[in-house]
């Protein structure tokens, strides 16, 4: 009986993650892409020095973070992967909404500064342990640049 | 220079499929691996149970109560008799060095005998109540000291054991729900013999029915007595059915004996012994009562 | 203060380095946070509580950072990196590390 009992618990849990965490990522999904259009105006590259190091420019650091979890269906996915290994599916897509949030925050605190380049983008991840399902965190960090003719001119 | 950010195209980083897809392949491959997991270390147990030394399982049966004590005289002298015939039965089998035979008796309806570790096997009133002949009971005594012989209570307990160990380790896994659910039905089959078991425990038992009386009569009235027992008992009744469930079909039993006589030139028929007194007084007070 | 991951800043000369400056913090969120975290955690998604946590506490990391660079008289911090490590459940050490530097006008 007691075990019949944990046995609906745990398939109500995994119901639950299942079609809770899919509308959760579905509308995320949804959300990034809008405003992956709509912050398409500020540029993000990677490499360490700007294209341009002669023309004086303002720089400052801007930094987006985000902390996603897993659901209880992806965790659970993701324990019975662990038996065979190979591509963890749940998580990547986890991970990618992740970084893709963190780079848009980015750019967010970039225009509310003014800016229109970030160059030296850099992420990083940590894992939040805790909770039946890991969570995990994403910072995404580079060096805004406005430059000095711009500021003059405008 | 020309600067620009470009949108890379979606579902390179992360798939897009359903994840129900992934989880239907990964629950029944999960499932697989633990059948083949528990079905290879309950074979392996098996195996191996009844190759270790006998002390080890003397000395585990001892801790114990597995054959009871009777109560009253009568079930005194019932015991007493019982004792005496197997202990006759099993000098004619080469039982595994240092085992003891000690036979219990319970005052039980149920139509039943088991063997059970530590060189133990009981009998309860019910199944000797079934009897006609001294012949009869010897073919279910013989039969219980073969599994002792097989050393199939250990060979189960290992089973049981084996399952046991992993559906423990899974739960971690797996959650604590399923692998308690599995875990009963692991504890219930623990002391089940399969079919092997018994086919090889009748053929030994044939074979020292054949050596004692110089037929295999008994066998032969111990399974018509099996195939009088009603066939669908109500539900109080269950438990009396428990013996004809987890042994081959009676009329396979018999055809089997049939086949065994005439393989190795034994006689089919021949003259019964009387039960001793006490055993015979049991179905006779029975009859009184009803 | 000139804060940045660059090694480099345009149109700026370095003229002398001043080592290394860091910042670093250990924060945790209270308790009802955390309860609401493990529920979130069953149909997942973003946990803004700890999303808020990890920026208060870089910021902190920051500001100590800075603090540093200014009580050994420089006025930029470059090559800035981030480093961040969970200690325990809800709780997270968060660093900051830089190399202080002090930038001219060419």
């Amino acid at each position: 009986m007691d075990a019949l009992f944990e046995l609906a618990v745990f398939a109500a849990l995994l119901a639950t993650g299942f079609l809770a965490g899919r509308v959760i990522e579905q509308r995320h999904y949804a959300s990034i892409r809008a405003r992956e259009a709509q912050y398409a105006d500020v540029l993000a590259f990677g490499f360490r020095f700007p294209a341009d190091r002669v023309t004086p420019q303002r720089v400052f650091l801007v930094t987006g973070t985000v902390v996603v979890s897993a659901d209880y269906f992806k965790t659970f996915v993701a324990g019975l992967r662990n038996l065979f290994g190979g591509r963890l599916r749940a998580y990547e897509t986890l991970l990618e909404r992740a970084r893709r949030e963190a780079l848009l925050r980015l750019k967010e605190d970039a225009r509310r500064r003014g800016a229109r380049m970030i160059v030296c983008v850099r992420f990083e991840t940590t894992s939040i342990t805790g909770g039946w399902a890991p969570s995990i965190e994403v910072l995404a960090y580079g060096t805004a640049l406005i430059p000095e003719q711009t500021n003059r001119a405008t | 220079m020309r600067l620009e950010n470009r949108r890379p195209a979606e579902g390179i980083n992360a798939s897009h499929e359903n994840p129900l897809k992934e989880f239907a392949w990964l629950a029944a491959g999960s499932v697989a691996l633990l059948v083949a997991v528990v079905a290879a270390l309950a074979f392996a147990a098996e195996w191996l149970a009844p190759r270790l030394p006998y002390r080890y399982e003397a000395r585990l049966a001892e801790g114990f109560d597995l054959a009871p004590a009777p109560k009253s005289d009568a079930a005194r002298r019932v015991q007493a008799e019982l004792q005496a015939l197997a202990d006759r039965l099993a000098a004619r089998m080469a039982l595994p060095p240092g085992m003891q035979v000690r036979v219990g008796y319970r005052e039980e309806g149920i139509v039943n005998a088991y063997a059970t570790l530590g060189g133990r096997t009981v009998f309860f009133r019910g199944l000797l109540a079934k009897l006609d002949s001294e012949d009869a009971l010897a073919m279910v005594m013989a039969h219980e000291l073969a599994h002792l012989k097989h050393r199939h209570p250990a060979a189960a307990l290992g089973r049981g054991v084996a399952v046991g160990i992993v559906l423990s380790m899974i739960s971690a896994d797996l959650g604590r729900g399923a692998a308690g659910a599995l875990g009963h039905a692991g504890l219930v089959t623990l002391f089940r013999f399969n079919r092997e078991q018994e086919r090889a425990a009748d053929e030994e038992a044939l074979r020292v029915l054949a050596a004692e009386y110089g037929h295999v009569g008994g066998a032969i009235d111990l399974f018509d007595a099996f195939a009088r027992l009603p066939a669908a008992p109500r539900e109080e009744n269950i438990p009396a059915i428990e013996f004809l469930r987890t042994h081959p079909l009676t009329a396979n039993r018999i055809a089997a004996v049939g086949e065994w006589a005439k393989h190795n030139g034994a006689a089919l028929d021949g003259a019964r012994r009387p039960l001793p007194p006490a055993i015979a007084a049991i179905r006779t007070r029975g009859e009184r009562a009803s | 203060m000139i804060v940045s991951n660059l090694e480099l800043i345009p149109g700026k000369r370095i003229a002398a380095h001043l080592g290394i400056v860091q910042g670093s913090t250990v924060r945790a969120k209270h308790v009802g946070r955390d309860i609401f975290a493990s529920l979130k955690n069953i149909v997942g998604g973003e946990l803004k509580g700890y999303t808020e946590l990890m920026q208060e506490a870089r910021q902190e990391a920051v500001d100590r950072m800075i603090a540093e660079a200014e009580s050994i008289g420089a006025n930029a911090i470059l090559n800035v990196r981030f480093a961040t490590t969970s200690i325990a459940v809800g709780a997270a050490e968060i660093l900051a590390y830089g190399s202080a530097v002090r930038l001219e006008n060419p």
